[in-house]
């Protein structure tokens, strides 16, 4: 009768159990990519643990790692240590350094187990037919791709990283940690080595990953390469990124197009090229694109012209930013997003949302202002654009004025595209002899702002840390200059702990 | 021959002399006995157990019947697969007798001994009616994340220690406490051992009352009323206090929303709760079987309006003797019916918050006339608090549960052996919760989603099969005696739950979810008594259990203990000073499997819900997640060692015991973040950690007076208290702040305490506050523990702990002539609680928040603080505490019907008085973090009980 220790799970099932439904391998996928979504499989199912499920989601921590430790963004809430990351001070016990380092590493794990789950020995095992197979391996592709951008997003946050791949064992063991150049040229060779086997750029389902994300995320490996390598390499991101500006994708009409409800549909997509989707109705979870709405409403802002139920008076911008437009009012410059009524400019009070200039980007509705599809107005449609063309414009000036290739008549246009959608007209246009780095870096601001580029961008420009000064930054008003090791974030304090393997960054 | 008055089992090895003489017998195992004497000869009958009994000689055959003794030393003990008596018993074991119970409106029958029994802390529930409160053996210290509630074996049977949903929460609160005969509880490792991997916390027996054989036909009858009120609120600013703050500290807009009213919330949502509860038992013994049948009918108004808890029980018991009484049967069967109307406890908290300026109803027939927070198009303000009396009367959450538990035994004398017996339990535990939520959609909080409705349920079913053979002997030669036990046990368990909701907007959520997990064991005790002073027990448990995988799946449990009744020594045996004095050593090895998770060791996939899908082109997906797992998973393991010392003075006029032990578990489960990368998961439930505890235990009954007409029985017990975290992660680090733990409120993901090697559990984390020469606390200014000149979250350091150093127990039973008055104190010393509710809720800041105006608590104006201060250690405080939890006093009739009719009146008192220095609103708080804002109820009753 011992044999009756022998029980089967009932609603969680085995993998065995699992593949014999075919389409368990595209339901896989979508874990992958919607890692970056959603919080986990239920409310109070969260795949990160340790910490509040809505906080833990991967998008809202990449909001926090790259937005509110810059000039971009303050926070007004008393969850935990959030103000340490505003204000420079955080530690290695930091939840939300923590939970980000999780969230990339649950991604790799996700990623890892899809690749041991759909080995040819396995698939033969399971029987898995022709048609299907070839599926299979696009998946097994792009799966790879989202294990490169996670690993980029370590090595960029977090510095010398612990390094898994498909071919090690799920256990508990000791990951190798290895340098940021080590896990570079790893990502490097994996994007290389599938950059031509995923589709032609907007050839995928919409949400997928094709050539042209391949090459997006080349182009800013091989942009941030200096800081990573020490090597710089800014000429090998020049022909990726021109194959992306090749691959017929236009500008959206109007910049605020790019930040609504209908942005999968308005005219929008056709600039994005790799995107986190949401949706009202079938996504549930206080993260993503419906934390970037919510959370910046406050003070007497009208929750209803945002699409959304009420605001959550939490996060709003500095006046170092709001200094980049000369006209704040948005009239000449549509980038400049501000709601100033109520709210004062310098903040005094960093738990108060009515200091500083609130940001009215994400939006929840359509062109036409209706409302998103959850008409409770708790959960947002506004698909998050990860990558846009936009973007790939002010790489190739940049690699222009850095010297490594180019030329200015183009970098100067691409430019300038930009700011005629910006300004209506001509009038915002520059001229060559404007187009320098200080230049490259306000413009991506202006432009990029609040889509998770901001610290990457100033420690490429080697402003994050030592140099610049913006309020609160170093914990006082007026804000300082911090240690120049705060370029990288600690690995938290828990895999320090739990792996010795690890050696910490320098000065934590 | 002789037999038991009760069972009517042949008494094998009972004592009979001739008085006066040196000339005896003894008893075969059929009872028999032949003894040389002449008639009108008087024969003395003593047995271990039973009163000794001399009964003069008048026919060549004698039938004695002998009755169980009164005496404290033989009294019976159930230990589990079998008993023993006080006197044989090696371990720590301490029996409860319903005479003992304390008495008051008691809904869930572990309040029954709350304060009775050294070692074991009963934290009373909330003042939600129906609700269990939380049992904890010797600290419950045994592990970090696991269980340290302790196991509940119901007449034989183990019930699931699983929570669900409802009031089937508690294993517990479905047995009526009238139907209950007593308590034992198995404290010490090598009495409890024998319940091996599940016995780490504790081992509670509790027996259920039954009929007698050959007892005439009875019939019990009570019942009480009883009206309780709330003890204590929160201090919160008045309407007046509330209007000077708004007035000093806010815009000219937030004094604009200022109101007229005078409010006082807790006024609108409390009420005086009623209840009765009546209870009728009929039993009846004949020859060869007995019965008894009892029904109870209890209701209990919450203090809290709309909450309420009814429960319908029943239980049968049932026994007959088969084949000349070697064959018994015993069927026991009950079962219960409990509703609960939950009210919405979110009623408790805007209480607190919501403005006091605001009248109660706001004149408009919107959101049911309750006056709310509303913008400026007149729908309700988002995220602003909601009218407390409004959240109580639009919201509906009402369970429904079914309980049958029962077990029927087979106790068979094996006839080619004398003093070999059978013994066969079937068992099973079964209960269903349905339960239904409704939001209207005309309130404030359901206007967004149009309302909402909703059901929950969840299903609980076990079964129980044990069998083993029991062997008796007496080894005359040596002076000795045997008793043997072997057996095996099988017990599964299977559980699932579902819950479903549907928005006036169609928005569906919807979960299921079904587990199951088996038990099977081998288990061996061995009793050994010499010359009855010298005892001996050795027991053996194998457990195999499905939550583990097949290398790890097995567990082995030893125990072992020596006694030594030194008062059976010739040198003590007639000292008319000392009557019992007995030193007990023990030693025992116990497991916990309740780890959280059936198949813990297993990499399954967990599917997404409806509404966490994502897209690709216009398809939303439902995800597949591999969960993270540790194939090695296994149980904690415990070891424990215990010395004891049980002592009798004056006839026991004056007994004790005081026991000593200190107990370490290794392989602790605990939540630790595993290796980047290494798993699937951040925090993987693994054997990680050792922990250390131990403790010093006293108890005292004192007979103060024994008098005809007046007795006094005094009982005090006292707990002292220890543990530490030895060991808690693959690589400790000494300058780790350890695993973060205790969530709070006050802004999400904050926690108060720490898991830190060489400090006790749970300790708390906090800045060191700086104090003025006036005392007062400095807003934000704490002291640079590190001194590297700035305070930043490396300066908060480890400040107290929740755990007790000292537990008290006091007990009182006094009788004169037909007045009986009878009550229990109980007291905690050392235990500190964080005052989360002033904390939180205790500062200018919060006066207004998200565009609306609230109240804030009190403690504000002894702090003055303008923002949250959550982390400083001001509002960590000593919440020792003594409570007086009842009070009774009886009356009881004589002569009533020609003495045909006992009849008893009584009026009882509880939760009469608490004295402690915590600012809080109780100071006794499970965990040590203070947001409980639900008052426990100050009861007063009034009841009678018959017998006929």
């Amino acid at each position: 009768c011992e044999s009756e220790l022998d029980l089967e799970p009932i609603t969680s099932q085995t993998a065995d159990k699992v593949f014999e439904d075919p389409l368990a391998y595209k339901q896989f996928l979508a874990k992958i990519y919607g890692g970056i979504a959603i919080n986990g499989q239920a409310a109070g199912d969260a795949d990160i643990q340790g910490i509040d499920g809505n906080f833990s989601n991967y998008l809202r921590l990449l909001f926090t790692v790259q937005e509110l430790s810059t000039d971009q963004a303050i926070i007004a809430w008393n969850d935990g240590t959030i103000h340490d990351i505003h204000n420079h001070v955080w530690t290695p016990a930091n939840e939300f350094l923590s939970a980000m380092y999780s969230r990339i590493y649950f991604q790799v794990g996700m990623v890892n187990q899809f690749l041991r789950e759909t080995t040819e020995a396995k698939l033969d095992e399971r029987g898995v037919d022709t048609a299907l197979r070839a599926e299979i391996q696009l998946f097994r592709d792009e799966a790879r791709f989202m294990r490169a951008l996670s690993y980029w997003h370590g090595i960029d946050n977090f510095g010398n990283i612990p390094f898994v791949t498909e071919t090690d064992k799920v256990g508990n063991f000791f990951p190798e940690q290895r340098s940021r150049g080590e896990v570079f040229e790893f990502i490097e060779s994996e994007l290389l080595e599938i950059k031509d086997s995923l589709l032609d750029p907007r050839g995928n389902e919409y949400g997928r990953a094709d050539k042209a994300a391949v090459w997006m995320l080349l182009a800013k490996l091989y942009l941030n390469a200096e800081v990573y390598t020490g090597v710089a390499r800014y000429s090998d991101a020049l022909p990726y990124i021109v194959n992306v500006i090749e691959s017929g994708y236009t500008l959206s009409p109007n910049y605020n197009y790019l930040y609504l409800a209908d942005n999968d549909r308005n005219g929008a997509e056709n600039e994005v090229i790799f995107s986190v989707l949401f949706d009202g109705i079938n996504n549930a979870g206080f993260g993503g694109t419906t934390y970037l709405t919510h959370a910046a409403i406050g003070g007497t802002m009208n929750p209803a012209e945002f699409g959304v139920n009420g605001g959550w008076w939490g996060i709003r911008t500095t006046e170092n930013f709001v200094q980049k437009f000369a006209d704040i009012s948005g009239d000449t410059d549509s980038r400049a997003m501000f709601y100033t009524d109520s709210q004062t400019l310098e903040i005094e009070d960093p738990f108060n949302f009515q200091n500083g200039y609130a940001v009215t980007k994400y939006r929840n509705v359509d062109v036409n202002g209706a409302i998103g599809s959850d008409v409770s107005g708790n959960i947002v449609d506004i698909d998050f654009p990860m990558f846009r063309l936009a973007d790939a414009y002010l790489m190739y000036a940049e690699v222009f004025v850095r010297g490594a290739g180019g030329d200015q008549a183009t970098a100067l246009n691409y430019v300038n595209l930009l700011r005629e959608r910006a300004y209506g007209d001509t009038s915002g246009n520059i001229t060559a002899s404007e187009l320098n780095p200080d230049f490259i870096l306000d413009e991506r601001s202006r432009e990029l702002y609040w889509e998770c580029h901001r610290r990457t961008d100033l420690i490429r420009f080697g402003q994050f840390s030592s140099q610049g000064i913006w309020p609160w930054k170093g914990n006082v008003p007026e804000g300082r200059t911090t240690e120049s090791f705060r370029d990288l974030y600690p690995i938290p304090v828990a895999d320090v702990i739990a792996n010795p393997n690890i050696t910490q960054n320098d000065g934590y | 021959s002789v037999s038991d008055e009760v069972t009517g089992d042949p008494i094998f090895g009972a004592n009979v002399l001739l008085k006066g003489t040196s000339v005896g017998a003894t008893t075969d195992l059929d009872g028999n006995f032949q003894i040389q004497a002449n008639q009108g000869d008087i024969l003395v009958f003593s047995y271990i157990g039973f009163t000794t009994q001399e009964i003069e000689v008048v026919s060549s055959v004698l039938n004695v019947v002998m009755s169980e003794s009164q005496n404290q030393l033989d009294e019976v003990v159930i230990i589990g697969y079998g008993s023993t008596t006080v006197k044989d018993a090696t371990g720590a074991i301490e029996k409860v007798d319903a005479e003992e119970f304390n008495g008051g409106v008691i809904v869930s029958p572990e309040q029954l001994i709350s304060g009775k029994t050294a070692g074991v802390n009963i934290i009373p529930p909330s003042g939600q009616p129906g609700q269990a409160g939380t049992i904890r053996v010797r600290g419950g210290t045994s592990s970090l994340n696991a269980n340290n509630s302790p196991l509940i074996v119901i007449d034989g049977v183990p019930v699931d220690q699983n929570n669900t949903p409802g009031s089937a929460s508690t294993p517990l609160n479905s047995i009526n406490p009238n139907d209950i005969e007593s308590f034992v509880v198995l404290k010490d490792a090598s009495a409890a051992a024998i319940y091996g991997s599940r016995a780490s916390a504790g081992v509670i027996l509790i027996t259920t009352k039954s009929g007698k054989l050959n007892a005439p036909l009875e019939v019990t009858f009570g019942s009480y009323a009883s009206i309780g009120s709330t003890a204590n609120r929160s201090d919160v600013l008045s309407a007046e206090q509330f209007r000077a703050a708004i007035n000093a500290t806010g815009t000219p807009e937030q004094i604009a929303l200022l109101g007229n009213a005078n409010t006082d919330w807790q006024d609108q949502i409390f009420q005086g709760a009623f209840g009765t509860d009546t209870n009728l038992a009929i039993s009846k013994g004949y020859d060869s079987s007995s019965y008894r049948l009892s029904l109870g009918y209890l209701n209990q108004e919450g203090v809290l309006k709309t909450s309420e808890f009814e429960r319908l029980n029943a239980a049968l018991t049932f026994r007959q003797n088969l084949f000349d009484n070697s064959l018994k049967v015993d069927l026991n069967i009950r079962g219960a019916f409990t509703t609960d109307d939950f009210a919405n406890n979110s009623a408790l908290r805007s209480a607190l918050e919501f403005d006091p300026t605001f009248p109660v109803f706001s004149g408009s027939d919107l959101y049911g006339g309750y006056s709310e927070w509303l913008q400026d198009d007149g729908t309700p303000l988002a995220l602003a608090a909601l009218n407390p009396l409004g959240l109580l009367r639009q919201n509906f959450n009402t369970a429904d549960t079914e309980r049958f538990i029962g077990n029927v035994k087979f106790d068979y004398d094996i006839p080619f052996l004398k003093g070999l017996k059978a013994n066969l339990i079937l068992g099973f535990d079964y209960s269903k919760v349905d339960g239904e939520t409704r939001t209207l959609a005309t309130s404030a909080g359901g206007f967004l989603n149009g309302g909402s409705e909703g059901t929950y349920g969840s299903l609980r079913r076990s079964t129980l099969a044990d069998f083993y053979l029991n062997y008796m002997t007496e080894l005359e030669k040596m002076d000795s005696k045997i008793d043997l036990t072997v057996g095996h046990s099988y017990q599964d368990f299977y559980r699932e739950n579902q819950s479903f909701n549907l928005t006036g907007l169609g928005a569906i959520s919807e979960t299921e979810f079904a587990t199951q997990n088996s038990l099977i064991s081998y288990f061996a005790r061995f009793n050994y008594v010499l010359k009855s002073k010298y005892l001996l027990t050795l027991s053996y448990r194998r457990d195999g259990s499905s939550r583990f995988a097949r290398e790890n799946r097995w567990g082995n449990f030893l125990s072992g203990a020596l006694a030594w009744s030194i008062s059976e020594e010739d040198f003590l045996k007639d000292s008319k000073t000392i009557s019992n004095l007995k030193l007990r050593l023990g030693y025992g090895e116990t497991g916990q499997q309740e780890i959280g998770s059936d198949f813990g060791f297993l990499p399954v996939f967990t599917p997404g819900q409806d509404d966490f899908r994502y897209q690709f082109g216009n398809e939303f997906f439902n995800t597949l997640r591999p969960s993270g797992f540790d194939s090695d998973i296994k149980w904690e393991e415990s070891s424990t060692y215990n010395i004891g010392l049980d002592f009798g003075f004056l006839e026991n006029k004056i007994a004790g015991s005081i026991d000593y032990f200190t107990r370490s578990t290794s392989d602790v489960l605990s939540t630790i973040s595993p290796p980047a990368g290494s798993n699937l998961t951040n925090i993987l439930f693994t054997n990680i950690g050792d922990l250390e505890s131990s403790g010093i235990e006293f108890s005292l009954e004192t007979d103060i007076v024994r008098k005809e007409q007046f007795n006094w029985n005094f009982g005090f017990n006292v707990t002292y208290l220890d543990n530490e975290i030895k060991k808690l992660n693959s690589v400790d680090d000494p300058n780790s702040p350890g695993i973060a733990t205790g969530p709070i409120s006050g802004g999400t993901g904050n926690n108060i305490q720490t898991q830190k090697v060489g400090e006790p559990q749970n300790s708390f984390l906090v800045f060191e506050q700086v104090y003025d020469e006036n005392g007062r606390p400095i807003e934000g200014e704490y002291v640079d523990i590190n001194g590297d000149g700035t305070v930043d979250s490396a300066d908060r350091r480890i400040y107290k702990n929740p755990n007790a150093d000292v537990l008290l127990g006091f007990s009182s039973y006094t009788n004169y002539k037909n007045w009986d008055l009878n009550f229990t104190l109980r007291g905690s010393l050392g235990n500190y609680a964080y005052n989360n509710n002033d904390s939180s809720l205790g500062v200018a800041s919060e006066l207004n928040r998200l565009n609306s105006n609230r109240n804030i608590l009190a403690s504000y104006l002894d702090t003055n603080f303008q923002t949250l201060q959550l982390f400083s250690d001001y509002y960590v405080q000593d919440a020792s505490f003594l409570r007086m939890d009842n009070i009774t006093l009886g009356y009881n009739f004589d002569n009533i019907l020609n003495g045909k009719v006992d009849l008893r009146l009584y009026t009882t008192a509880q939760n009469v008085f608490v004295i402690t220095g915590y600012d809080g609103l109780d100071p006794e708080i499970n965990n040590g973090i203070d947001n409980n804002l639900f008052p426990r109820p100050r009861t007063f009753l009034f009841g009678f009980n018959a017998n006929f």
